[in-house]
């Protein structure tokens, strides 16, 4: 069995930094057919390494998305696959091959080009600080241990 | 002359020192910037009265990229011309200040992630002031292992913007759109490069243009991803390469690793014919159609560019001998303005440079030119403005946004006070303009005064010479075309790099070792890294001492050009090049606007962030922002 942890965020954005952190952290246990990889870089490169490799039974995409929910506050889910519409999608591949980096873009743009398997799990976190800076906010330093376990009890099929 | 507006003169040997006889030589008195229609409220109602035809139309990306881009404007929609325009960079990334005190060498992995695209020349430019702060420079092998991976670096970067970026604008969906009669025109006109890329139909290749399911645009993904494979085998890894350090490259490549290169790289002599091919069509169809698609983003030429791909025998790292070796590039350095070269050494080009920020949201350091400041000249004792990079604190000063005051996190760099865009197209007609005579030899580029010539084997197709000629007139379509070509070019350059390793893998010795031993030096020192990106100019200064930074500097081409309005009243280049552009989209009514023609002047810049359609019209929001969820979740679980 095959899965792939990956860290979504920018370095050096203080809260947007904890996915390629838990990835960091995490990459020492790598075995057994579980990856870690530091997603700080654009979707579509992201899309076509997948197409490289041999399959993976999950990935768990894991990263700071702010939506507005109380710092701190850990949400995962399971992704169902559904896109937006044909316009937003392009949109999204071009936000992508200019630079940004983000957790809902590299979803929508893997999946548009069908590189993602069918078992995907997000983990998110909803920052206090993505100014730049290193460092995390307090709510989101202290929720760390919880995201850690989160993810790692992912990576067990 | 080299210099209009800065206070430096010449002697007879071509030595700058600053005019004689002036206090605070640099110091300026600044020109207010117009009034904003929207803080005149007699003005504003008198236009917005007139039945709606007279709008705010702001373009806001929300992207987080090398400075995410908003961009504001004043439509006149019945006279057909844009009235008012502000570039917003829209996100302060901090790098300048995380950098300080830290080891120099950590400036090449922390400035690469300054973008996710073009992470690899960040990381290149860092090391490359290293190398001049360490007084070190990298053996032969190791310049040409940094020329293919920047070759390979370009040859991902153009792609993206042609087919991705740009593309869209002029596929049969946006075609269809905004200017419907355009469309069924395309369908009755043949192309005249057909023998080359194959479309008999202008409406044939506009319709491959369209996103995620066109043929050149899934062409154009697979040409991205074919130069990062090649990348990677130098770099391990990209946008952010693990192998770039002061003094070459920390890797090994052997015949196998130039072989795999190779085998990618011919791959691009007929893609650059065929996507040259595709923009001059798509060009001369537009004009055809409307004489003044040529004033889509138009602006006067007045471009900078720093050059790149070393002569692995010339570059020495040193800022002593810098316009030597920057004159042997494969795409020399120069200043254009008006189109004509003003200067093409690396030391006039860096002594003209200043960044001002009475529009951005920082502090000014300099007191307007107080004669008290670190840098007076460069390593070679020319002049200096206090608002040299090399002398530039960053403070940033958030506040409101003010179209009068202050509006962008931008700062606003000039040439000799000047505005200047940059791009892949600013190294072609640099490369163009140098002429024969002091162009370098390669059997693959030729210079002729006003044009580049590129001689490449035949692949598929045959091995017709291609040439870039200067243009008339310079707009949103000539940038596209000149990206384009530079496909090629780039493609000649890495051809020629490649048989310069192996020649240097069949020699062995020294010049065939990737990087130089160095030791950290501990007494104050500063570099600088010229060397452009994709989307063009690039210059990272340092300050070290005791072994740290004490200051850094990161100069990018969309801070060039995404730039707001300077202390002299201009406007930066995104801003005067859509205030000229007409609105020639088919709209009936002011709610139709979809403001295509703005989007093309702007794309056409190749920003680091796409405007796609993040738009706000009046209170009318068709903008969409990135961070809204577009999962769908099941089975969620939050925990607070």
């Amino acid at each position: 069995m095959r899965v792939l942890v990956c860290g979504v965020g920018y370095r050096f954005l203080r809260d947007n930094a904890l996915g390629v952190h838990i990835t960091d952290t995490l990459a020492p246990q790598a075995s057994n057919g579980v990856e870690f990889e530091d997603l700080g870089y654009h979707p579509v490169g992201f899309t076509q390494n997948l197409e490289e490799r041999p399959a993976y039974d999950r990935i768990v995409f894991v990263g700071a998305v702010n939506r507005g929910r109380i710092p701190g506050t850990i949400t995962t889910y399971k992704y169902d696959h559904v896109l937006p519409d044909i316009k937003e999608i392009n949109e999204r591949v071009g936000d992508s091959v200019t630079g940004s980096i983000s957790l809902d873009n590299l979803i929508v743009v893997s999946e548009a080009f069908k590189a993602l398997p069918e078992d995907v799990w997000v983990v998110e976190i909803e920052p206090g600080d993505e100014t730049w800076g290193e460092g995390f906010s307090d709510p989101v330093q202290a929720k760390l241990p919880e995201i850690m376990d989160t993810v790692w009890n992912l990576t067990r099929l | 002359m080299c210099f209009k507006n800065l206070p430096i003169e010449f002697d007879a040997q071509g030595n700058a020192s600053l005019k004689p006889g002036v206090a605070n030589p640099y110091s300026y008195v600044e020109t207010p910037a117009p009034t904003p229609i929207e803080d005149d409220p007699e003005r504003m109602r008198e236009l917005f009265a007139r039945n709606g035809a007279v709008r705010r139309v702001d373009f806001d990306p929300v992207t987080r990229v090398a400075g995410a881009l908003a961009f504001h404007t004043v439509v006149d929609l019945e006279n057909r011309q844009v009235m008012e325009t502000a570039s917003m960079a829209t996100l302060f990334r901090g790098y300048e200040i995380i950098l300080k005190g830290r080891d120099p060498r950590d400036a090449i992995f922390i400035s690469s992630r300054a973008c996710g695209v073009c992470g690899g020349v960040h990381a290149t430019c860092s090391a490359l002031a290293c190398e001049m702060a360490f007084g070190i420079k990298p053996p032969p092998m190791g310049v040409v292992a940094r020329n293919l991976l920047l070759s390979t670096e370009y040859l991902y970067d153009h792609p993206i913007h042609l087919s991705l970026l740009a593309g869209p604008d002029f596929s049969e969906a946006a075609v269809r759109e905004t200017n419907p009669e355009i469309w069924e025109r395309a369908r009755n006109t043949r192309t005249r490069g057909a023998a080359v890329h194959g479309y008999e139909l202008m409406s044939d290749l506009m319709t491959d243009l369209t996103p995620l399911t066109g043929k050149l645009y899934l062409e154009g993904l697979y040409y991205t991803r074919l130069a990062r494979e090649a990348y990677v085998l130098i770099g391990g890894k990209y946008p952010h390469p693990q192998t770039v350090v002061p003094g070459g490259v920390s890797t090994t490549i052997d015949a196998s690793d130039l072989n795999e290169i190779m085998l990618r790289v011919v791959k691009y002599f007929d893609y650059g014919r065929k996507t040259a091919a595709i923009w001059d069509d798509l060009a001369e169809f537009f004009y055809e159609v409307n004489p003044k698609y040529r004033d889509i983003g138009t602006r006067p030429a007045n471009m900078i560019e720093p050059g790149q791909w070393d002569d692995p025998y010339a570059y020495d790292g040193t800022y002593a001998n810098a316009d030597a070796w920057g004159r042997e590039r494969w795409a020399p350095p120069g200043v254009l303005v008006d189109g004509e070269l003003r200067t093409t050494s690396l030391k006039m080009l860096n002594a003209g440079v200043e960044e001002f920020v009475e529009h951005a949201f920082y502090e000014e350091w300099t007191g307007n030119g107080d004669e008290f400041y670190r840098h007076k000249t460069d390593p070679s004792g020319n002049p200096l403005s206090p608002w040299h990079p090399w002398n530039k604190e960053t403070i940033p000063k958030p506040e409101a946004t003010s179209w009068k005051e202050k509006y962008s996190w931008s700062t606003a760099p000039r040439w000799d006070r000047m505005a200047m865009e940059t791009g892949a197209y600013s190294r072609i007609w640099v490369a163009a303009q140098t002429g024969p005579q002091a162009f370098r030899d390669s059997p693959y580029i030729e210079s002729t005064g006003h044009s580049v010539k590129i001689h490449l084997p035949k692949a598929e197709l045959p091995n017709t010479e291609i040439e870039w000629k200067v243009p008339e007139t310079w707009g949103a379509f000539e940038r596209n075309r000149a990206r384009a070509y530079c496909i090629l070019y780039t493609a000649a350059i890495a051809y020629d790099n490649l048989q310069l390793a192996y020649d240097l893998l069949k020699k062995g010795g020294p010049d065939a070792r990737m990087s130089t031993p160095y030791e950290m030096p501990q007494d104050h020192r500063i570099g600088v890294g010229l060397w452009g990106a994709g989307r063009g100019y690039l210059t990272h200064h340092l300050e070290m001492d005791n072994g740290v930074l004490e200051n850094y500097q990161i100069l990018t081409p969309s801070t060039w050009m995404a730039s707001p309005k300077d202390p002299f009243g201009n406007p930066g280049p995104y801003e005067e090049a859509v205030l000229a552009t007409p609105l020639l989209e088919n709209y009936e009514k002011p709610e139709d606007f979809k403001g295509i023609d703005v989007l093309r002047a702007i794309r056409s810049f190749d920003p680091c962030m796409p405007c796609t359609t993040h738009m706000h019209m009046d209170g009318r929001t068709v903008s969409r922002e990135i961070i809204s969820c577009a999962c769908g979740a099941d089975e969620v679980h939050e925990h607070h």
